[in-house]
């Protein structure tokens, strides 16, 4: 009997595995496991018999890992995928990978600028998850022991730097050994110092990377590095997140991401942001935005019913309330219920009303091609002028150089001036 | 005794098969994959020698003969530290000193730890702010010899050959013990009653009995050397930085064939391009190689 009984169980669990449909996914944030494992809870007390498989990869590998994968016929059903118009995510739609949701998904609670990194051709390919917000996060309680304001020019950034570096504090803890980290930092004061309108005319063709700007941008960096840690090029972002942690450093140069890892170090931390100050009094100030990533529908999938399922969900703000809420990211979803944090809200304000419409890092033109200003030329190249190799007029040739060879308002450009 | 034909065939054919499938074949996919341009996806738009082009005169021109550069001074530095360290410390291993067995076992532990786990624990140890290496000079009254190690090109590409000789010298001074330890002891004995001091017996006859092992090893580390890949990976990531400084082989690969972080394309065929470049300069280098070792191994 007592047989019998324990058969009956094993036979009704096995009964209730077999009925639900399960839905996997891949994705480079590791981090969002917890995220999935609420919105699968979400959608079964709504009724929906759906069990989310959720498997997180190294971000270095994950893009190979999942290209191959698709390729090869197999994969997940869900993927996580970068930005259009990026190589990468372009040449999966192109293959026909991921599927189209234009018709399948209902879109109205994401903004245009937003929706501009799914769309190709009038199709939408995917749904975004999430927006972070680049700019300068600082320690709010040592500003306030040197009743530091935050500061409204780069000359009042030299200022408050000064008077800390004097004190013996590091003014910024810059991760020099992940040139990424570099790179992202040049990107959020270009946008402030040169301004989107330098940018777009540059996006256009109408001057090009030898513009004294550029030129002047590189300057402006390279004599700030005096009040960078001593070392900085040997430090990686584990560093940096401990020094701000610990409240080794005053500030950082760095994305909304990495307060969800302050905040586990320290939960007493007190953190700033401001953006970017820009060089001259009067001209305004811009936050670097960029969407994430999107969830994308894999043209191989299995149970493409419970993954459309998943993905309407994720387009409704009960899953940025979800999202935010485990991951402390600003959701690209809106409506969301936010956690009462002070940074997220500011953070997410600053997204809504300073974004910079055009940049020259993630989310741009420029970082599609190879050579890439991003891998190829900022990368190794603001590492040698910190390392006093190469001068800012040299990291300006050698932007000219490997742009002019493929982005084609700069090849028509050097064509017109006769280069 | 003459072997049928059909026995030799059934013990060579599935060893022949599976080298096919896993060895010839790959090769044979990439030497192809290099005249093509290919995302990994979609049609493969054929370039001719394009690749080759832009690898050896174009835009990664520099970026190539650096990595080769690099890849040299690996195997350099690896040819006096692994083989010439070890070889010392193997005779040391092998004399009757106090902790030897102790000490045999302990040489060899840093080659048991995966090289994720090397790379984790000496960016540790050579941290510029609180590394042990940092902190143990400026506790010795050293502060001025205190660096970031793997942040400045002058110290990065030693600091990384460095950490690869410590992760491997075990290995090979396991090999050195056994090929000593193999010598009969009769020469030892005759030699002392012929009056041979210690250096006479390491120059006269540990050297020439160890040289068919040293011989085998160059030439592997001549092979791994312009292969290496996971230790600048885990001390520099696939950047190599600073600015390249400890680009190889191996990171040029990655980089070419899998791009970099965020949105930049990738290009198998570029990165195909790049390991065919490397196999047809290493092959016949170490065939040469080989030669060279050997013809001097008989005149010796």
């Amino acid at each position: 009997m007592k047989k019998l009984f324990v058969l009956s169980v094993v036979l009704l669990m096995l009964c209730a595995f077999s009925m639900a449909e399960t839905v996997e996914m891949w994705s480079w944030r590791s981090q969002d496991e917890e995220v999935w494992k609420q919105v699968e809870k979400a959608l079964q007390d709504a009724g929906e018999d759906i069990q989310i498989e959720f498997r997180g990869f190294l971000p270095t590998e994950y893009d190979s890992k999942m290209l191959l994968s698709l390729q090869g016929g197999k994969g997940p059903d869900l993927v996580y995928t970068r930005r259009l118009p990026g190589g990468r995510t372009k040449a999966l739609v192109d293959a026909g990978l991921i599927m189209p949701l234009t018709d399948d998904v209902n879109f109205e609670h994401f903004t245009e600028g937003v929706l501009n990194n799914i769309t190709q051709n009038g199709e939408r390919y995917g749904v975004p998850f999430a927006v972070q917000v680049c700019g300068i996060f600082y320690n709010k309680d040592i500003f306030d022991r040197y009743g530091f304001e935050e500061p409204k020019t780069w000359d009042e950034m030299l200022a408050i730097s000064e008077t800390l570096k004097k004190d013996g504090i590091d003014p910024f803890f810059v991760p020099g050994k992940e040139a990424w980290a570099l790179v992202m930092q040049h990107a959020m004061c270009g946008i402030s110092v040169l301004g989107p309108g330098w940018i777009k005319r540059l996006a256009e063709g109408k001057i090009d990377f030898l513009d004294q700007d550029w030129v002047y941008m590189h300057s402006l960096l390279n004599d700030l590095k005096q009040y960078y840690q001593k070392g900085f090029l040997a430090n990686d972002t584990n560093d940096m997140n401990s020094a701000f942690a610990f409240e080794q450093t005053a500030m950082v140069f760095y994305g909304i991401w990495g307060v969800q890892q302050w905040k586990e170090l320290n939960p007493d931390l007190n953190i700033g942001y401001f953006m970017v100050p820009p060089d001259f009094i009067g001209n305004d100030p811009y936050a670097y935005v960029y969407m994430d990533g999107a969830i994308g529908l894999s043209a191989n999938a299995d149970n493409r019913e419970a993954a459309i399922k998943v993905l309407e969900y994720a387009a409704k703000p009960e899953f940025g309330t979800i999202f935010s809420n485990v991951t402390l990211n600003i959701p690209a979803v809106t409506g969301a219920q936010m956690p009462d944090s002070a940074i997220l809200v500011e953070a997410n304000k600053t997204a809504e009303e300073h974004a910079s419409p055009y940049v020259y890092w993630v989310g741009s033109e420029f970082v599609s091609g190879s050579p890439s200003l991003y891998n190829d030329v900022l990368s190794p190249g603001l590492q040698a002028m910190y390392a006093d190799k190469m001068t800012p007029q040299e990291l300006a040739q050698d932007s000219q150089d490997a742009l002019v060879q493929w982005y084609k308002p700069l090849m028509e450009r050097a064509e017109r001036m006769g280069k | 005794m003459k072997v049928k034909l059909r026995y030799i065939l059934l013990f060579v054919v599935p060893a022949l098969v599976f080298y096919t499938i896993f060895v010839v074949y790959p090769i044979g996919y990439s030497f192809n994959l290099s005249f093509f341009s290919w995302p990994g996806v979609g049609e493969k738009t054929f370039v001719g020698f394009e690749n080759f082009k832009n690898i050896l005169f174009g835009t990664f021109s520099e970026e190539f003969f650096s990595a080769v550069w690099h890849s040299f001074l690996f195997f350099v530095a690896n040819s006096i530290f692994e083989l010439g360290l070890a070889f010392i410390i193997a005779i040391a291993l092998t004399s009757k000193i106090w902790g030897r067995r102790f000490f045999q076992t302990m040489v060899y532990l840093p080659n048991v730890i995966s090289m994720v786990l090397v790379g984790f624990i000496w960016s540790m140890m050579l941290n510029p702010q609180w590394g042990l290496i940092n902190s143990f000079l400026k506790m010795i009254g050293l502060e001025n010899l205190a660096q970031p190690w793997l942040g400045q090109p002058e110290t990065a590409l030693p600091t990384v050959i460095m950490v690869n000789v410590w992760r491997n010298i075990g290995f090979y001074i396991l090999v050195f013990m056994a090929a000593i330890l193999n010598i009969p002891k009769d020469l030892f004995e005759a030699a002392y009653i012929d009056g041979a001091k210690n250096h006479h017996i390491i120059r006269k006859i540990i050297f020439p009995l160890v040289v068919p092992n040293m011989q085998t090893l160059a030439i592997l580390i001549f092979i791994w050397s312009f292969n290496i890949f996971d230790v600048v990976y885990a001390l520099e990531g696939v950047q190599a930085g600073p600015f390249r400084s400890t680009d190889v082989l191996g990171t040029l690969f990655y980089r070419t064939a899998f791009g970099g972080l965020g949105s930049s394309a990738q290009d198998y065929g570029l990165g195909a391009a790049v390991v065919v470049i490397i196999f047809v300069m290493v092959i016949p280098l170490s065939m040469v190689y080989a030669n060279i070792l050997d013809k001097r191994s008989r005149e010796a």
